[in-house]
């Protein structure tokens, strides 16, 4: 599907020296809501997520003249925003890289197979209303270590094919599919009681 | 990871390894990717298993709740002072 900024051989629209403010602007003013709700939810703060757009859109300026439509501009504009926000994390926390093991997912008691708040017969939407939950699913995917926490955000929330987050970062479908897999199991953990108590009862645990 | 008894299995009736192979393959059974016989397979368990049946249902809400989340947008004043920053480093001004 082509997006308003593409021309009609799918390339950004670029004029001859592919740098006018024109051209920038379309870019600009067609995909900067969809830039900033993906930096929002990677990010969780409002300044962090202002400064992604403004890197990603910078970049996508300076590289539009190397944009040839081979992909869709919002997925071009994905993999920028991706490579932007690996490097601002990386200055400003110097994240550890944590794997997650398919082991630690596994319930030990009754209470972790179930979410804490109880939410069927809802629409997803309705469950949402619920403050509680809403901060609860931001934490639960601010804590995922950041190369899972990319792949969730783009497969469950932009709604990217697996093949389509596998180009943007520039991993194979597979690798894709298994980081994916661990980001919902640890979502999901979190959502649960055992995610509730914030490691109380896994210390209760490890004291017994 | 909290202890865990080597051989202790939370769902009465049912082996372990049956509940790891269940769980291992989740996402694909969600994302609808698994041939039909193994999903067969996964729901014949989740029917004898109901810890694994509940399990997959929370990691289904799980996965909704993410495909539904919202953002508030950002405000048209934040839009124009990022967008002539933009245009400031680039030289476009």
């Amino acid at each position: 599907m082509k997006t308003r900024t593409q021309g009609r051989d799918g390339s950004a629209g670029t004029g001859k020296d592919g740098s006018s403010a024109a051209t920038f602007d379309r870019l600009y003013r067609d995909h900067v809501d969809r830039i900033y709700r993906f930096a929002q939810r990677l990010c969780g703060h409002n300044d962090d997520a202002k400064d992604l757009v403004q890197d990603t859109f910078l970049n996508a300026y300076r590289g539009i003249k190397r944009f040839r439509g081979e992909a869709q501009i919002s997925t071009w504009l994905y993999t920028i925003a991706t490579r932007a926000c690996i490097r601002m994390r990386r200055r400003r926390r110097g994240e550890p890289v944590r794997e997650l093991s398919l082991d630690e997912f596994i319930p030990t008691s009754q209470g972790e197979f179930h979410l804490q708040i109880p939410i069927e017969g809802l629409t997803p939407e309705e469950a949402l209303e619920h403050k509680e939950l809403r901060r609860m699913l931001q934490q639960a995917i601010q804590k995922l270590p950041k190369k899972y926490r990319l792949v969730l955000v783009l497969r469950d929330m932009e709604g990217l094919t697996a093949k389509q987050v596998s180009s943007v970062m520039r991993l194979n479908e597979r690798a894709v599919k298994s980081r994916l897999h661990r980001a919902r199991l640890f979502v999901r953990r979190e959502l649960s009681a055992r995610g509730m108590d914030g490691g109380a009862s896994r210390g209760r645990a490890g004291a017994a | 990871m909290p202890p865990r008894r080597r051989g202790a299995h939370p769902h009465p009736g049912h082996s372990k390894a049956q509940c790891l192979k269940v769980l291992r393959r989740l996402s694909a059974y969600l994302d609808h990717e698994l041939p039909i016989s193994v999903c067969r397979e996964i729901r014949k368990h989740m029917g004898a298993c109901p810890n694994c049946e509940d399990f997959v249902t929370s990691l289904r809400q799980t996965v909704r709740l993410c495909r539904h989340a919202k953002i508030p947008p950002m405000s048209a004043t934040a839009k124009a002072r990022i967008r002539r920053e933009i245009h400031k480093a680039a030289g476009l001004l």
